[in-house]
């Protein structure tokens, strides 16, 4: 029994594809989808979602969104996606540290939610590197 | 047009002293005001003024075959973005379903047009689609407002329904449509309109020749709990388990606005699309009458130069037996 996973979004299909398992991370904690799951329709905090495939686990990095489950076909719709693989550390370090510069300078309510979701974004993908490596 | 023909008629039996060129009388791409009265009522048109006109014809067709191609690569461009894009908002669909007719207090319109114009029929036909939702939808307790996105609907829409509108965004196009600029956009939209149904009118692209007015139905998600307590296409919607928030409302909540940016995301491309390729074929159909016209032209042109020529000779001819004889 394999789920089907399709994680969309706007721009392009990130992924489509059978996996075993998933661990995803939601508003109110991370929660893992075996087969055979109830129905549930979930929003998605920026965080990493883990992929079982063949006993491998895959890291993609999410920027939150909202996921459904419903007889075995997953749906995931973000506003944006990177598989672990796809991210250059070197790159992501220097976002890093980009957005936590930004958030020390940011003046102004707007601004300091602006950095602070740039913060978390960095954050997400250096943890989807990590958690491969 | 009749009172011209009617004089160049009476002229034709009048003086039979020159040769006329009567062939010349038929030619209908040049106003009466071009022909010349030469001498004892001689009419010919001036070799010099169709020749003018066939410059700037022949101009106007190469600006308008320019214009077709500059929009066939802008088609390029944009359509693999749309196709992208379409996948998103099914799954909305199939979750929350696209209910046009859900009965709703406050209905809100969004128009979705081209700044531009050239593009042939597009703009009005959103135009009208969007004032029929209107008409459908005003009555003793229900009311339609309308979001104008483009230059081109809200010049229609100021005249008849100003006060309806609520907002005006103009110039989406000056950077090339992304995501978050669409999605800054519908938050703008959400916050400043009371809706309980979101209506998107827009022109669906099916292809190069073919698009397709629809609309896409966005409801509020107290509209959707109760289509959903009641059955019907939302009665799966309860069996689903909501996670991820503290109630089931706020994700609702997040969901429709999450759904209304996606297909305003998806709806903004179509129409961008379906502009370029009406713009396409409007720019064709114009060259191709612009070759016409040149066709025509020219021949005027052979038979006015042949007139003239022969009408010298005659002239040479007369004068020279009149010395002789």
């Amino acid at each position: 029994m394999t789920l089907n996973l399709c994680i969309l979004t706007p721009n392009r299909i990130v992924l489509d594809s059978e996996v075993k398992e998933i661990i995803l991370s939601t508003n109110s904690g991370q929660i893992g989808v075996l087969p055979n799951h109830a129905p549930i329709a979930t929003a998605i905090d920026t965080g990493i979602l883990r992929i079982r495939l063949n006993d491998q686990w895959l890291t993609i990095a999410l920027m939150g969104g909202f996921a459904r489950m419903d007889n075995n076909e997953i749906t995931i719709l973000v506003n944006d996606a990177e598989k672990g693989s796809d991210i250059d550390p070197q790159e992501v370090q220097q976002a890093l540290e980009i957005a936590e510069a930004n958030l020390r300078k940011a003046e102004g309510k707007i601004q300091i939610i602006e950095a602070n979701l740039a913060l978390r974004q960095a954050r997400t993908r250096v943890e989807a590197i990590n958690a491969i490596s | 047009m009749a009172l011209a023909a009617l004089r160049r008629e009476g002229r034709r039996f009048a003086p039979m002293i020159s040769p006329r060129p009567i062939t010349a009388l038929r030619s209908s791409p040049l106003a009466p005001s071009l022909e010349d009265e030469g001498p004892i009522g001689v009419r010919y048109i001036s070799t010099q003024v169709v020749r003018n006109r066939m410059k700037s014809v022949k101009n106007i067709q190469k600006i308008t075959k320019a214009m077709k191609m500059v929009a066939a690569s802008k088609l390029r461009a944009i359509q693999t973005k749309a196709e992208n894009s379409r996948g998103l908002w099914q799954p909305f669909t199939a979750l929350l379903g696209d209910l046009p007719s859900a009965d709703v207090k406050k209905n809100v319109v969004v128009t979705i047009s081209s700044d531009k114009g050239l593009c042939g029929g597009i703009n009005s036909t959103s135009v009208k689609i969007s004032k029929g939702l209107h008409k459908l939808n005003s009555g003793p307790e229900k009311e339609t407002k309308y979001v104008i996105l483009g230059e081109k609907a809200k010049a229609q829409l100021i005249r008849d329904s100003k006060k309806d509108i609520e907002l005006i965004i103009t110039e989406l196009q000056k950077n090339p449509l992304n995501y978050t600029q669409v999605s800054v956009l519908a938050d703008e939209i959400l916050k400043n309109v009371e809706y309980d149904a979101l209506r998107i009118v827009f022109n669906k692209f099916h292809s190069v020749v073919s698009f397709v007015p629809t609309v896409s139905t966005v409801l509020s998600p107290e509209i959707v709990e109760r289509e959903a307590e009641s059955g019907g296409k939302l009665g799966d919607l309860d069996s689903y388990e909501v996670e991820g928030g503290e109630t089931k409302g706020e994700i609702l909540q997040n969901l429709a606005e999450f759904q209304f940016s996606c297909v305003m995301f998806n709806a903004v491309l179509e129409n961008a699309c379906s502009e370029q390729g009406a713009r396409m074929s409007a720019m064709d159909s114009s060259s191709r009458n612009a070759g016409d016209m040149l066709d025509r032209l020219t021949l005027t042109y052979n038979r006015t130069r042949q007139a003239s020529i022969t009408t010298e000779l005659i002239e040479i001819i007369s004068g020279a037996s009149a010395l002789e004889g």
